[in-house]
């Protein structure tokens, strides 16, 4: 099995509105500003988007959204499954209905108000019972108590700790390289509000051994990216970002945010098994990558992550991490919006739209000689990830 | 007399009752010599296992050569029975229990008791006790209500006139229905119930089984693969034929997290999660309960217990392992300063709490008669002090080996043992010193119910050099 799409598309436009705590409008208004916002970008008329591309646990039906942009006839259109593990999935699915030639211009967006509508740390604690597997699965958390997602991390992140001598300082770190990116990033939450070490170690527990500053935020906002065919791009307003790569991966005995079954808890194999199908169809490794958007809905999952991808071998992230690598002057400096810890919580879409900055020398925390921009999605649950290039 | 007082009347009744305060009581004989019936007894209501106590052959080769009572039974000897008590008018402690009786301070709860041994009791000693009255407080508001403590020091000798040890003990005596009334208790009546299980063809063996006290695990009826979640094909070999063992219960931590935010009404914060992985090789996540958070590590041994969640539903959870008895003894050099003990669960049954105060010769109706405890203030039958120094013994002994020579035992009562609850010992080593040719290891210990500590307490142990 081999990606034959690499290469083959770019992401020509991206588009946001501002990230708050109470947008007062509507989700479905702020997508239609993100999405025009992406077209704008580009150079693009949206009525000219045939494809539109979405995932699990969006609420603006693409239907909707595309009678409010003006677009008449849809010819792609699909729901990724897995909220944030899908963030590079939809860029996978766009890539993958590109290249078959089921659209040409695919319009991938997340739009919510997750916290001013209703809080997405709250977890299931109000899903009601019932026969499906999809509820069924919660049984064997829920009445425990093990509700929230920061719990399902926690519960791989005592294991990480027992195993491989980490600390929650280590996860601190994580942190503050986060808010050290975005304090520097108007756009950011956080924007001028960088934090210690020692600040995060103050900072109350939410589920140990994850503190409050371990978790990522929650926004209302909107996020839109616009993929067509790198040789389309060219032809449109900015520097194309090549997609190397993009894939997805669930891997055996695979449950949602909770694969507490399998012989070893401490990896991400779906994160290993989209790393190798990067790897193997861009042609590239961890030694071509320059900087990375790294998955933080809570920091101990950036940890095997690193592993994952080869940046540091098993176990040894925290020393990567304690080396200073993640930050400005690092050799993977991550995260340069100031992360989902910093800038905002748009599901990785955000985040996403960094790596595509990083490729055109925008950003505000723009890192010297980028060739190649890793980012991944959402830890825990089927997860994705992809590789943003320089166009040749 | 029972109305309030004034300051002044209140004064004076503290003088009255601090009259007798430094002087003794006529002696009291046991009306059995230390025997075998008694001692086993007291073993099999305690679950003490140590041979010492009822294993000749065994006792022979212990450091006293023959069989010797459980120390902490000490007073148990002299206790009167199932007897109507006589109030002694000589004795100054009864004449202050009767006063205070009269003025209405009829609720009586043990707080306090250290016992001093000089040396073990072997089989035909005959104990003498004599108490003397040592302090009687000032009128203070407990918990449980106003009232006064009574403390007494009572030596013991035996029939040739040796002594053997004695007790230091305390007792509040308070009106009934004077206590602080517990804040959350109409919080935790209220509380909604946990989230239902969701089940379906699947998955109802699991369920129903935890209904019956039974923790299932699916297995495949071909290949005899286990896997948890339940399934409907097997992954190994591809069998639809799907049945399920009855797992032991046993198991270990493999992770864990503490909850504390966001807080949801169901549960109790913080609340323990664990990931617990089964002696059969699966695992499950499941609530570590009776056991601080503090108490949490990867690796500890556990035991399945069912809780009751709905009318119709239970759910398993796990409580630490009750760890086996140590059948050598430590010597001092592998003790050190620091060292924990295993944590050691004692769930509170009716029959442990009625047996051992029996076994005690406790008779005294709140700890075996719900009524009268009831009516004495009480919420439920409640564990006797001597239960609480012979289960703490039960406890260091175990860990320790049965040739520890225990030189004393303090403990302090708080939160009452009442059944349906469980109690989770814990201690460490606090002191190590050489006395007297003698090799001691202070032992600090806590035994915590769902209320708080019930019992804290030390103890002093002589250990083989080598």
């Amino acid at each position: 099995m081999t990606l034959n799409y690499a290469y083959h598309s770019a992401i020509a436009g991206i588009g946001a509105t501002p990230f708050t705590k109470d947008s007062g409008r509507t989700p479905m208004d702020q997508a239609v500003e993100a999405c025009l916002a992406a077209c704008e970008d580009a150079g693009l008329p949206p009525e000219k988007v045939n494809g539109m591309v979405t995932y699990s646990a969006e609420q603006n039906p693409e239907i909707e959204l595309a009678r409010n942009l003006g677009i008449e006839e849809l010819t792609h259109f699909s729901m990724v499954h897995h909220g944030g593990g899908a963030a590079c999935g939809v860029i996978a699915v766009a890539c993958q209905a590109i290249y078959s030639g089921a659209a040409d211009y695919v319009l991938c967006y997340r739009a919510f108000n997750e916290r001013s509508w209703h809080r997405f740390g709250a977890g299931v604690q109000d899903r009601p019972a019932g026969a499906e597997a999809s509820e069924v699965s919660f049984s064997w958390s829920s009445p425990f108590g093990l509700v929230t997602p920061a719990s399902w991390v926690a519960m791989f992140a005592t294991r990480y700790m027992h195993e491989y001598g980490a600390t929650t300082e280590d996860f601190g770190r994580v942190s503050v390289v986060d808010r050290d990116f975005a304090a520097t990033n108007p756009y950011a939450h956080f924007f001028q509000r960088p934090i210690t070490l020692e600040d995060h170690q103050n900072s109350r527990w939410i589920v140990e051994p994850l503190r409050l500053l371990d978790c990522c935020q929650e926004t209302d906002g909107a996020q839109a990216l616009l993929v067509t065919t790198a040789e389309r791009a060219k032809d449109l307003r900015q520097k194309p970002a090549v997609i190397a790569s993009a894939a997805q991966g669930a891997a055996e005995d695979q449950h949602m945010m909770r694969s507490y079954y399998r012989d070893s808890i401490t990896g991400i194999p779906e994160m290993g098994l989209c790393a190798r199908q990067l790897y193997q169809s861009s042609g590239l490794s961890a030694d071509d990558i320059q900087t990375a958007i790294i998955y933080d809905h809570f920091t101990p999952l950036v940890l095997p992550q690193l592993e994952e991808f080869g940046f540091c071998d098993r176990g040894e992230a925290k020393d990567f991490i304690r080396d200073g690598h993640l930050g400005r002057d690092g050799r993977l400096p991550i995260n340069t919006n100031g992360g989902q810890l910093g800038e905002a919580y748009i599901h990785g879409l955000n985040g996403i739209a960094e790596g595509v900055r990083q490729i055109r020398g925008t950003s505000v925390n723009q890192i010297e000689n980028v060739e190649n921009v890793l980012a991944t999605a959402g830890t825990a649950v089927p997860t994705s990830a992809l590789i943003l290039s320089q166009p040749q | 007399m029972s109305e309030v007082m004034t300051d002044e009347q209140k004064e004076a009744f503290v003088a009255k009752l601090r009259k007798e305060v430094g002087t003794t009581g006529t002696p009291t004989t046991a009306r059995d010599p230390v025997n075998q019936p008694m001692i086993r007894h007291w073993c099999d209501a305690m679950e003490d296992a140590n041979p010492l106590y009822t294993d000749p052959d065994a006792a022979t080769q212990g450091p006293h050569s023959e069989i010797t009572a459980p120390p902490a039974m000490l007073n148990a000897w002299t206790m009167p029975g199932n007897i109507p008590r006589v109030n002694d008018p000589k004795d100054p402690a009864s004449g202050v229990y009767a006063m205070l009786d009269e003025a209405g301070y009829v609720g009586v709860v043990a707080t306090n008791s250290e016992h001093v041994y000089h040396r073990y009791l072997k089989l035909g000693d005959l104990l003498t006790g004599t108490v003397k009255l040592v302090d009687v407080s000032e009128e203070k508001q407990t918990a449980l209500g106003i009232g006064h403590f009574v403390t007494t020091e009572t030596e013991y000798l035996n029939h040739h006139g040796d002594h053997v040890g004695s007790m230091f003990f305390r007792i509040l005596k308070f009106r009934p229905g004077t206590g602080r009334t517990a804040g959350d208790g109409d919080a935790a009546a209220e509380r909604p119930p946990r989230p239902r299980p969701s089940r379906n063809q699947d998955t109802d063996f699991f369920w129903q089984g935890s209904r019956v006290g039974e923790l299932r695990i699916q297995k495949c009826l071909n290949c005899g693969y286990l896997q948890h979640p339940p399934g409907t094909r097997c992954p190994a070999c591809g069998s639809t034929d799907m049945g399920y063992i009855t797992a032991s219960g046993e198991g270990t931590l493999y992770s864990y997290v503490v909850s504390h935010h966001p807080r949801v009404p169901s549960f109790d914060y913080p609340l323990n999660i664990g990931l617990v992985e089964l002696e059969e090789g699966v695992r499950l996540v499941t609530n570590i309960t009776d056991c601080d958070p503090d108490q949490l590590k990867v690796g500890m041994p556990l035991q399945a217990w069912h809780m009751q969640t709905h009318e119709d539903v239970s759910i398993p959870v796990f409580r630490p392992a009750r760890v086996p008895r140590n059948p050598s003894t430590l010597t001092f050099d592998e003790v050190s300063v620091g060292d924990e003990l295993p944590l050691c669960p004692i769930p509170l049954t009716p029959t442990l709490i009625v047996s051992t105060a029996i076994a005690s010769r406790d008779y005294q109706d709140v700890h075996h008669d719900r009524d009268m405890a009831l009516k004495k203030g009480s919420e439920d039958i409640f564990m006797n002090i001597l239960t609480s120094s012979g289960l703490s013994a039960r406890y260091i002994g175990d860990w320790a080996g049965p040739d520890a020579v225990f030189k004393n035992l303090k403990i302090r009562l708080g939160a009452p043992n009442y059944p349906y609850d469980c109690m989770t010992m814990s201690g460490s080593v606090t002191a190590k010193q050489e006395a007297d040719g003698e090799h001691i290891v202070e032992v600090s210990f806590r035994g915590q119910n769902s209320r708080g500590p019930h019992v804290t307490g030390t103890v002093d142990l002589a250990l083989p050099r080598a």
